[in-house]
């Protein structure tokens, strides 16, 4: 009977350690810091060259569509700005002034080469500030 | 109108705190008249709360600016049936839909359960009561659909176009069905601890429920995912947002609850497990409502973000606390009745399935809120992406897969090794000649060829089952249509679960497929240039450009062919939708999908320029459609499981014989 039960007991601990590495190993190596812009800055040189994510508002009149759908904008803090460079699928509701969130590295020439782009705008969401345009349009 | 609504909430609020009162005060004065008004409140509540909803899409539908939940969601092109689905489109609408799903299922299990089990029942509506009482408190006092704008916009501020789309009508609305639905089997698991009686009737009641609350989770989640894939444009369908994984997280704690209640059914084995386990699994649907609407967590979905998230917060410490507070309350009469024989049975079999559910939904628990936990830690917020989730799941999913081979044809108790040769050695077989097949048609990837392998051993087992079960009904002089309808319907909960344990392998296939051998290619055309792809060639045959009330659309003709042969033409959009000024969401890229049961060609215009010429972007993603379909198929195993049974009478009377066996002295009826 007790050798019994010891089998279940090792049992689950190898489910419990195996699950438990599979967390460690995959937070380990695919953890990435996510920074404001300001916070990326601060950490320069020491952030060249180590994928991060940041987010910031896209500076308006800075996108640039290159024929090929390679994408140069930059993005701010409101004090700071930073270069980024993207080629992929542009999410559609990429525009002036939306928050942007880039993941990729940061790299030696001051260019954020990103290679995940997300674009929201969570802060306009609940807002009835666009309602209030168009109260005075109307009038 | 609006007045109407905002009166029936407040209402539905107070007689909500009646239903609470009233219930436990009948169940401990056994005053019944107090049960049965409580019971009457319970429908009272209902009632309410669907002159509420249909206040609200009267106003959404007439358009009534001056709320503003109207003003922020509809606008006047805005088509009637995407007006009536903006209710669940923001925040409050989507609260007050929380509660009226909430009031149907309580309705649904007062009808279902007057007068029997009056111990249990007055208490499993004491706590669908104080569930409804917070969600009604939210829409009642702070987040109220019915609040008035200081003065009445000539316009709204519109639909986001990606969720003008057919998926998005329903996908919300059986996730929803399927979120609140898990606060049935949880009331009734407290309602057990409550009154104390944790007999068989709870765990009969909670295993329904929560078979129904799951099935519509996983059919919502599987139409989010059929909704992202057609809508988002990105050509996947899972990315292991925050979002998705609010849904997954219950999904995964309900999967394991609806087998391990079988051991206690069985065995009388696990209550205080299966008590655990329901509580968490409503902790975690809360907890999903909480991330989804509190906004804490960041996610590409741009859902509503307001301040309901500390009040969310105090409501699940006070449901864990509270809980998991009468759970210890009762401990020891949660007794085993039985204990494991051996580690080759039925019973450790489901031990281990529970075990890697629970792992599975820790690590996504853990992924999910990554970034809060280590901002908390270290101060720094630290991101943990799909290939994490990717790397922690996929083994632990591949494990359970062999073990849903392994459940179903293993002894209970313990088995012995005549029985292992004699039930697996043809899905053992059928499992080794699926990897060399494949490997002969020159397949190299390691885990797709382990999640192939297995799942034909799934299917090995599954059909053994079947073949046997209908063989034993054949040798009585039944034909084999006949045996195998009687061998179901006789049987509906064993046979209902193979199939959709069938339906789950052929999303295994879809999934494994489509994201180990994905083809994609992006290319700028000039009009009558060419792409190639795996076998397929596309020519773009150049832009054309229409306009409709709503948009201004750009189309990329384009011509498929297949080995030389033109087999389709394809046109993928990009639109621009009119109404300038107050809509923030304007543009909208229309994916062209070519969908066989082999693969599915997926074609973006992700660009177009002044010289007429465009980029596309084209994807082949093999046997996508493998997962509709295996959704389909899980659907009605389903739906057979949970069908009424019709020899439902014949089994209760021999439990009451049973009963009055023991207890000679009036039951005999």
């Amino acid at each position: 009977m007790l050798k019994g039960k010891l089998k279940f007991i090792v049992a689950i601990a190898v489910i419990a350690l195996t699950v438990s590495y599979l967390v460690y190993g995959g937070v380990r190596d695919t953890m990435v810091y996510y920074l404001t812009v300001e916070e990326l800055m601060a950490q320069v040189p020491a952030v060249y060259d180590t994928k991060v994510r940041v987010s910031g508002t896209v500076v308006p009149g800075t996108i640039i569509k290159d024929t090929n759908s390679a994408l140069k904008f930059q993005i701010t803090d409101g004090t700071q700005n930073i270069d980024v460079t993207y080629e992929g699928i542009i999410p559609d509701i990429f525009a002036d002034d939306v928050e942007a969130v880039v993941e990729g590295v940061y790299a030696k020439n001051d260019v954020f080469e990103a290679d995940i782009l997300l674009a929201k705008c969570p802060t306009k969401y609940e807002s009835t500030d666009s309602l209030y345009e168009n109260k005075e349009a109307s009038n | 109108m609006t007045e109407t609504g905002s009166i029936s909430i407040f209402l539905a609020f107070i007689i909500s705190i009646y239903v609470l009162v009233a219930s436990i005060y009948g169940a401990r004065t056994r005053k019944w008249d107090f049960v049965r008004s409580a019971e009457n409140g319970a429908i009272a509540v209902f009632v309410l709360l669907v002159i509420a909803t249909i206040a609200l899409v009267h106003s959404l539908i007439n358009l009534d600016f001056s709320l503003k939940y109207v003003a922020l969601n509809t606008s006047t092109d805005l088509a009637t049936i995407y007006r009536i689905t903006s209710l669940w489109a923001g925040q409050a609408g989507s609260l007050l839909l929380w509660c009226l799903v909430l009031s149907v299922y309580t309705a649904i299990v007062v009808l279902q359960s007057r007068n029997k089990d009056r111990q249990l029942m007055p208490y499993v509506l004491a706590t669908l009561a104080t569930v409804s009482i917070f969600f009604i408190f939210v829409i009642a006092f702070i987040e109220s659909p019915f609040e008035k704008l200081p003065f009445i916009p000539k316009e709204g501020r519109g639909l986001n176009p990606i969720l003008q789309n057919a998926y998005m009508a329903i996908h919300p609305l059986t996730l929803y069905v399927g979120y609140v639905g898990v606060t049935v089997p949880f009331a009734f698991g407290m309602g057990a601890l409550l009154s104390g009686k944790l007999g068989d009737e709870w765990i009969r009641y909670s295993r329904k429920w929560a078979l129904v609350a799951w099935t519509f989770l996983g059919i919502g989640l599987l139409l989010g995912a059929r909704w992202a894939y057609l809508e988002l444009g990105w050509g996947g369908y899972w990315a292991w947002d925050p979002v998705e994984n609010a849904a997954f997280m219950p999904w995964l704690a309900a999967t394991a609850f609806i087998h391990s209640v079988m051991i206690q059914e069985k065995r009388g084995m696990l209550k205080k497990w299966n008590m655990s386990l329901i509580i968490l699994t409503f902790f975690l649907a809360i907890f999903g409502t909480f991330i989804t609407r509190s906004g804490i967590i960041s996610s590409v979905h741009s859902f509503a973000q307001s301040d309901i998230g500390p009040l969310f917060l105090g409501f699940i410490a006070f449901i864990l606390l509270f809980s998991f507070g009468m759970f210890l309350y009762r401990i020891n009469d949660l007794e085993t009745e039985n204990s494991f024989e051996s580690i080759l049975s039925r019973e450790s079999a489901f031990i281990f399935n529970n075990l890697l559910f629970l792992g599975a939904a820790f690590a996504v628990f853990l992924g999910t809120i990554f970034p809060i936990l280590s901002e908390a830690v270290t101060g720094s917020k630290i991101l943990v992406g799909s290939p994490y989730f990717n790397r922690v799941n996929v083994p632990i999913a591949l494990v359970l897969i062999f073990l849903m081979g392994v459940g179903p044809l293993i002894s209970w108790r313990k088995a012995s090794f005549k029985n292992l040769v004699k039930n697996f050695l043809i899905p053992i077989l059928l499992g080794i000649l699926t990897v060399i097949v494949l490997l002969a048609l020159g397949m190299k990837d390691v885990k797709a060829l382990i999640a192939f392998a297995l799942c034909a051993f799934v299917t090995g087992t599954v059909f053994t089952e079947f073949f046997r079960g209908t063989r034993v009904r054949m040798k009585r002089g039944e034909n084999f249509l006949m045996a195998f309808m009687r061998l179901v319907s006789r049987n509906k909960r064993r046979y209902g679960g193979y199939i959709v344990h069938i339906g789950i392998v052929l999303i295994v296939i879809g999934v494994t497929a489509s994201s180990v051998f994905v083809t994609e290619k992006q290319a700028t055309l000039n009009k009558g240039e060419s792409m190639e792809l795996r076998g397929y060639t596309l020519r773009f045959d150049g832009l054309e450009q229409y306009t409709t009330d709503a948009k201004n659309a750009t189309v990329a003709n384009l011509t498929l062919f297949e080995d030389g042969r033109e087999i389709d033409t394809i046109t993928p959009e990009k639109n621009i939708y009119k109404y300038e000024g107050n809509r923030e969401i304007n543009q909208e890229t229309e994916v062209a999908l070519r969908s066989t049961y082999k693969d599915d060609l997926y074609i973006i215009l992700s660009g177009f320029n002044e010289d007429g010429s465009a980029t596309i972007r084209a994807m082949i993603n093999p046997m996508v459609n493998w997962i509709w379909i295996g959704g389909l198929v899980l659907l009605l195993g389903a739906v057979i499981t949970i069908w009424p049974s019709g020899t439902k009478s014949r089994q209760e009377a021999f439990v009451r014989y049973t009963v009055s066996e023991k207890d000679t002295t009036v039951k005999a009826s």
